[in-house]
């Protein structure tokens, strides 16, 4: 039988406008690289790392979602099932900054109630094109009660840190939850292996 | 190769008589696809989209009449408004309004719906294709009017910078920094270096053609991944053979994808999704087909919660460009123009792309099936699945 490579499941879910990066954080986080060059998200897309936490080992399934307004439908669906949402901005655009309240109150709509949040203000190396001053997200996080960091894909700043805690936030309240034993019945597992 | 040059015989044939055989045409084009060489795909591409007529004579008028529209489309939506705010910005060195004004007046509001739009169009059009170096390269045919430097024009991509930079302005006013700081010339990122004054890059091309399109639709705009639509077909044009196609590869892209989206736009369109033609239903259809066809692979994506919003989603709304090379696309495509029901092939390509990975979706869990189905063009090969599709189509 194969052995269980995992003790956690945690369902993440990127959401914020299209451009600001979450794709590339994403890719940073389970690749460790930057790419410049990401075709545009349409619809929805998917990636798996699994960390060690506490002395647990987490597996992390992260989707990643396109921005536009057009694939609100097809995203909002994963609301519900997320334990985690990241929301992200981009310090250099200031619209993208202003419908963060927008993205909060998508998530008031669609997720469930006890969803950990992370606002984050990514292309933080990019100081000189700045719109949002770093004391605004911390003011609007603040206000709503959830954690900040600014990022940068490029310059890998914060990235690991921003997935570990809110992975740690939700390791916090879910003491002795274990995951389904039936779990991971394949044998071959290779991006599993890749992504370790 | 004989084989080969037997089949680019039989092209050559078909496109030599006066009235092309258009079921003779699309057999033969969707058994084995379009050789590139002698104008052949871009020919048989305007014919299935309905672009010319299949009377050989008419053509030159028809692409005479149609090209010169087009130029009068870049007149009324670009040139005209371009120069209105060239003056505009002269006259009052800074453009008097922004959005943050409490009373804007409505054809303000219209050009800031549009500089939305055209920054969306902006950012998609620069990551088009990009392991393919094509789109960076500059155009032989760029908009002479538009991007001659001393041109009073106002053109897309001064656009752009002008509203970036607007942008910037306005942040530092809420920052309470002064104006004048800002003024310096915006430095492009070095990721996409822009081609200097009097040079277009292609993607350059491809930006106007879906403004335009996107102003000449009002009631759909632009949608994330029409890029992905037009870009073969531009593609295809623009590296035609033959230097008179080439030349007008704009215009007559801008044609032809118009044509194609009146067929496909509906699963571009958010409340249609439940519609009888939306992405939902084309989307029930895969699942139906798989369903009849492969009840255990149905049955395992049923288990898993693998649902078709995950990756045929994509697949279907950008006609599967997203997940092949672009060869391999312009062979798909090949078929789904020729194909007369068009995008019923199209659902069952998808389905002989889930049935050639079978083994490995009965096999792994979740997350691997995931990752498969998004990425399946490491995993097949396409001839053998567009095979297994016409199988699946013809019984
Ligand atoms: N300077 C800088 N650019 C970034 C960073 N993250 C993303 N980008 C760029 O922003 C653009 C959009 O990124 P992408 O991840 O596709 O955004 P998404 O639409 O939110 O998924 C790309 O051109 C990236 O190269 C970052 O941390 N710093
Ligand atoms: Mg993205």
């Amino acid at each position: 039988m194969a052995k269980k490579t995992y003790d956690l499941l945690f369902k993440l879910l990127l959401i914020g406008d299209s451009g600001v990066g979450k794709t590339c954080l994403l890719f940073r986080f389970s690749d460790d690289a930057f790419n410049t060059t990401f075709i545009s998200t349409i619809g929805i897309d998917f990636k798996i790392k699994t960390v060690e936490l506490g002395g647990k080992k987490i597996k992390l399934q992260i989707w990643d979602t396109a921005g536009q307004e057009r694939f609100h439908t097809i995203t909002t669906s994963y609301y519900r099932g997320s334990m985690g949402i990241m929301l992200v901005y981009d310090i250099t655009n200031i619209k993208t900054f202003d419908n963060i309240s927008k993205w909060l109150r998508n998530i008031d709509e669609h997720a469930n109630e006890d969803v950990e949040k992370m606002i984050l203000g990514n292309k933080c190396d990019m100081d000189d094109k700045r719109q949002v001053p770093t004391a605004r997200g911390e003011a609007i996080a603040r206000e709503h009660n959830i954690p900040f960091l600014e990022t940068s894909a490029k310059a890998n700043i914060n990235v690991e840190k921003a997935f570990m805690n809110l992975a740690q936030a939700i390791l916090n309240k879910t003491p002795g939850r274990v995951s389904e034993p039936n779990i991971n019945i394949g044998t071959q597992d290779t991006s599993a292996r890749r992504c370790c | 190769m004989a084989g080969y040059q037997q089949r680019l015989k039989c092209f050559e044939d078909l496109l030599e008589a006066d009235v092309i055989d258009l079921k003779a045409l699309r057999n033969l084009c969707f058994i084995s696809g379009c050789p590139h060489e002698k104008s052949i795909r871009s020919i048989c591409w305007k014919i299935f989209l309905n672009y010319i007529p299949l009377e050989k004579r008419k053509w030159n008028d028809v692409l005479q009449k149609q090209r010169n529209l087009y130029k009068q489309y870049i007149e009324e939506i670009i040139i005209l408004p371009g120069k209105k705010m060239k003056s505009k910005e002269s006259a009052n060195g800074e453009l008097e309004d922004h959005p943050l004004n409490p009373n804007p007046d409505s054809e303000w509001r219209e050009t800031f719906r549009d500089n939305e739009m055209l920054l969306q169009i902006d950012k998609d059009c620069r990551r088009l294709c990009p392991d393919l170096s094509f789109f960076q390269q500059a155009t032989e045919y760029p908009c002479e009017v538009l991007i001659n430097s001393s041109s009073s024009v106002e053109n897309l991509r001064k656009r752009v910078e002008q509203c970036v930079l607007q942008s910037e302005t306005v942040a530092k006013n809420r920052l309470g920094i002064t104006l004048n700081v800002v003024s310096k010339k915006r430095t492009h990122s070095d990721e996409y270096s822009v081609l200097p004054d009097g040079k277009e890059a292609h993607w350059e091309v491809v930006e106007r053609i879906l403004f335009l399109y996107a102003k000449l639709n009002p009631g759909l705009n632009y949608v994330q991944g029409m890029n992905e639509i037009l870009g073969p077909i531009y593609y295809t044009f623009a590296t035609d053979p033959d230097q008179n196609y080439r030349e007008h590869a704009e215009a007559d892209s801008f044609f032809c994808f118009t044509c194609l989206m009146s067929e496909i736009r509906d699963f571009f369109i958010k409340t249609l999704d439940d519609s009888q033609f939306g992405i939902g239903s084309k989307m029930n259809q895969l699942m139906e087909m798989l369903k009849e066809l492969d009840r255990p692979l149905w049955q395992r994506l049923q288990d898993q919660e693998l649902r078709p919003q995950f990756y045929a989603f994509r697949w279907i709304t950008l006609l599967l460009s997203q997940e092949f090379q672009l060869p391999d696309v312009l062979r798909i495509w090949d078929s789904l123009f020729a194909d007369s029901h068009r995008f019923e092939f199209l659902i069952y390509i998808c389905c002989a792309i889930l049935i050639s990975v079978r083994q490995d979706i009965l096999k792994n869990d979740f997350p691997s099936n995931m990752k498969l189905v998004q990425r399946v063009e490491s995993e097949i090969d396409l001839r053998q699945v567009l095979a297994k599709a016409r199988e699946l189509s013809s019984t």
